[in-house]
């Protein structure tokens, strides 16, 4: 009787919450890749910012400050980071999605597992980068004055903002990537490249028409105003992701 | 080697009943299990099951719940006595009409199994 | 949790009337077939007869335009009560980027509870897998046989192989053979293999499903089927005297010579006399028969052949 109950104990354990944690297991089976890859382009940009910030010191005369105004404006590790990300999103969904439904999971259990992954792993340099903020306070600025994560970009020192910039701009970049490769693997490159450029028209016309009208509202900007963007682009490509794959075949 | 054109599961009935013939496989002894010889042959279990079969319905084997095959008291005795009946067809009309067509008479073939007696054919 | 009666009894694959197509060509006809339970089923057909397709039709990879396919009773895609009760390995199955051998055998059990992790570090020994190079740079044996590895050790109830010798050396086929008939031995369950080595398969397949262009073309026991031809081969207008008003399935003449695919058995009389004309008579090869079936003109349909599914009295229970 082995063959009646192979099929009910499959379906025990494998109900759609089962199945999407098994996703999220089959997406982090890289271990280095996925938690210290990241990292390591973290340290990357960091030291390359402190290496910059040396040579300026070097280059500038002494006590003129431009050096920590350098550290401070390099916006290195933010952007290094989100084009890592939207790789990493990208492979996340165009690979690991034949695998994961060769391995038995439905589509709707992969978006789920996908996107459970892309927090994780935002979550993840979020939280360590916002421990070296700690520490860059501590030592008071590597002890040196330098400038690395208390930068312009990341919440100019407030670790609120560092959280919220950094974990919403990697989740903006992981969504991006697997919204596209979601595309592709559903409509093809072809399609993709149509979509790519139409996104970036789009954007372009935005920008034109909104840029005016920015100019005026400036005084009022407020950061929050991006966070929203954000977690709208976020959910935008989870929808883009959903229905894409939603009849994705592989053939 | 298993492939003479015939059904794979008759081929396999063939192979354990030369075995009982032959006394590899003694009376009451076993046989190999459906498992032993499809992975010896590399073919479908249900296929060595189905040979088995043609064997337990011609009481050649039996089955012991949970043990195997085994086979049977008799069983060689059996074999060998329709083997002879089928020995003619089998083997000595093919001979007689190739002989036939390559223009030998019966007494020419008559001499070449007397020759071979001779040579030491046991 | 609620397993109908269809999933624990009846075939274990029901396609009914399944079509697929392709930006306006048919992949797959009209297909209406039984895989049943706990046998091994060759999808046997030429490149484009519409294998991989119903394969994945079968494994909920994609889903028909019209027809309907049953996998244990359940409709296969985006099902999450038959999630996990197939796998089908592709023969061009894409890893994610870096996955190593080591990753494979990680994800295999986090969605097959039956996975075997011994009978996956067997495979890894006899199909020499190896553990350094990132699945990517594997060479096309290595990655059918990663491909076997999945198939066989996830144990999953209906298990799908695409091509799984493809590019294997002769060694590694006969192990995948021992191996296939092993597990079906200890582990039954149901497989469903395409394959173009037809006569090296034959021993270790039950069924066979014949496709040609899109149309399924032969259903048959794999006994069966070996009755469904002979051949004829001789001086060519013996064979043709000999054969005259026989239905021919495939014929082919080289020099003064003839040989024929004819249906049906070869009748102990027309044996006798055609060689008494000098011709040779034999039971037609399972290739031959896919050959003659997917060679010619589009089939008519009364040129499909295909028989029920066996039902329980086609092989008695004696094994073990």
């Amino acid at each position: 009787m082995t063959t009646a109950t192979a099929p009910r104990a499959g379906r025990a354990t494998h109900g759609p919450g089962a199945s999407a944690l098994a996703v999220l297991r089959l997406q982090t089976t890289k271990r280095f890749e996925t938690f210290g890859s990241p990292l390591v382009v973290l340290a990357t940009a960091l030291l390359v910012t402190a290496l910059v910030a040396l040579v300026v010191w070097r280059a500038t005369p002494e006590g003129s400050g431009t050096w920590v105004e350098v550290s401070r404006g390099l916006q290195l590790v933010l952007w290094w980071l989100v084009g890592y990300m939207v790789y990493n999103g990208v492979q996340s969904v165009a690979t690991t999605f034949p695998l994961a439904l060769t391995l038995g999971s439905t589509r709707a259990a992969f978006t789920a597992g996908t996107a459970a992954h892309h927090v994780l792993v935002s979550a993840h340099v979020t939280l360590v980068a916002l421990a070296l903020l700690g520490l860059e306070h501590l030592t008071d600025r590597w002890f040196t004055g330098l400038h690395l994560l208390d930068s312009l970009f990341l919440g100019g020192g407030d670790p609120v903002r560092l959280v919220a910039i950094l974990f919403l701009g990697q989740l903006v970049a992981l969504s991006v990537g697997g919204a596209f490769a979601a595309v592709w693997v559903r409509h093809g490159p072809r399609v993709t490249f149509a979509a790519g450029v139409g996104v970036v028209l789009v954007l372009a016309l935005a920008a034109a028409l909104v840029v005016p009208e920015v100019v005026e509202a400036a005084d009022a900007f407020r950061l929050w105003w991006l966070a929203v963007l954000a977690v709208g682009v976020i959910a935008l490509c989870a929808l883009v992701q959903t229905l894409a794959l939603r009849r994705a075949a592989v053939r | 080697m298993l492939d003479d054109g015939r059904p794979l599961f008759q081929q396999i009935a063939q192979q354990v009943a030369d075995g009982v013939v032959a006394g590899t496989f003694p009376e009451g002894a076993q046989v190999p299990s459906t498992t032993e010889l499809a992975v010896l042959h590399r073919i479908n279990p249900a296929t060595v099951g189905k040979g088995l079969a043609l064997l337990v319905a011609d009481d050649v084997l039996h089955k012991r719940r949970g043990l195997g095959m085994f086979v049977s008291e008799g069983a060689r005795e059996r074999l060998v006595a329709r083997r002879r009946t089928e020995l003619a067809a089998t083997y000595v009309r093919p001979l007689v009409e190739e002989a036939r067509s390559l223009g030998l008479e019966l007494d020419d073939v008559h001499r070449l199994i007397d020759q071979l007696d001779q040579e030491g054919l046991r | 949790m609620s397993t109908t009666t269809a999933a624990r009894s009846g075939p274990a694959v029901r396609v009914r009337g399944a079509s697929r197509r392709f930006a306006g060509t048919a992949a797959l006809d009209d297909v209406t077939l039984d895989v049943p339970r706990d046998r091994v089923c060759g999808l046997l057909g030429r490149n484009g007869a519409g294998k991989t397709t119903l394969l994945s039709l079968l494994a909920g990879h994609d889903r028909p335009d019209a027809g309907t396919v049953e996998v244990l009773g359940e409709q296969p895609f985006e099902n999450p009560r038959a999630a996990g009760t197939s796998l089908l390995v592709r023969d061009d199955q894409r890893y994610p980027d870096d996955f190593h051998l080591a990753h494979v055998l990680r994800v295999g059990p986090l969605f097959h509870p039956a996975w075997d992790a011994a009978l996956a570090a067997e495979v890894v020994e006899r199909f020499r897998i190896p553990a350094k190079p990132p699945v990517k740079k594997f060479s096309r044996g290595q990655r059918s046989a990663l491909g076997v590895l999945l198939g066989l050790a996830a144990r999953a109830p209906v298990t799908i192989l695409d091509e799984p010798t493809l590019g294997l050396d002769a060694t590694a086929r006969a192990h995948f053979r021992e191996l296939l008939v092993r597990e079906m031995s200890e582990h039954p369950r149901t497989v469903v293999l395409s394959t173009h080595l037809v006569d090296e398969m034959e021993g270790a397949l039950d069924r066979v499903l014949v496709l040609d262009r899109g149309r399924l073309v032969l259903d048959a026991d794999v006994d069966e089927a070996r009755e469904r031809a002979h051949v004829v081969l001789g001086p060519a207008e013996a064979v043709e005297r000999a054969t005259a008003g026989s239905r021919t399935l495939a014929s082919r003449r080289v020099g003064g010579f003839a040989e024929v695919v004819l249906e049906g058995p070869a009748t102990a009389a027309a044996t006798r006399s055609a060689g008494a004309a000098g011709l040779q008579v034999r039971p037609a090869g399972l290739q031959e028969l896919v050959a003659a079936l997917g060679a010619g003109d589009p089939p008519s349909p009364e040129a499909a052949v295909t028989a029920p599914a066996p039902s329980a009295t086609t092989v008695s229970g004696a094994s073990r």
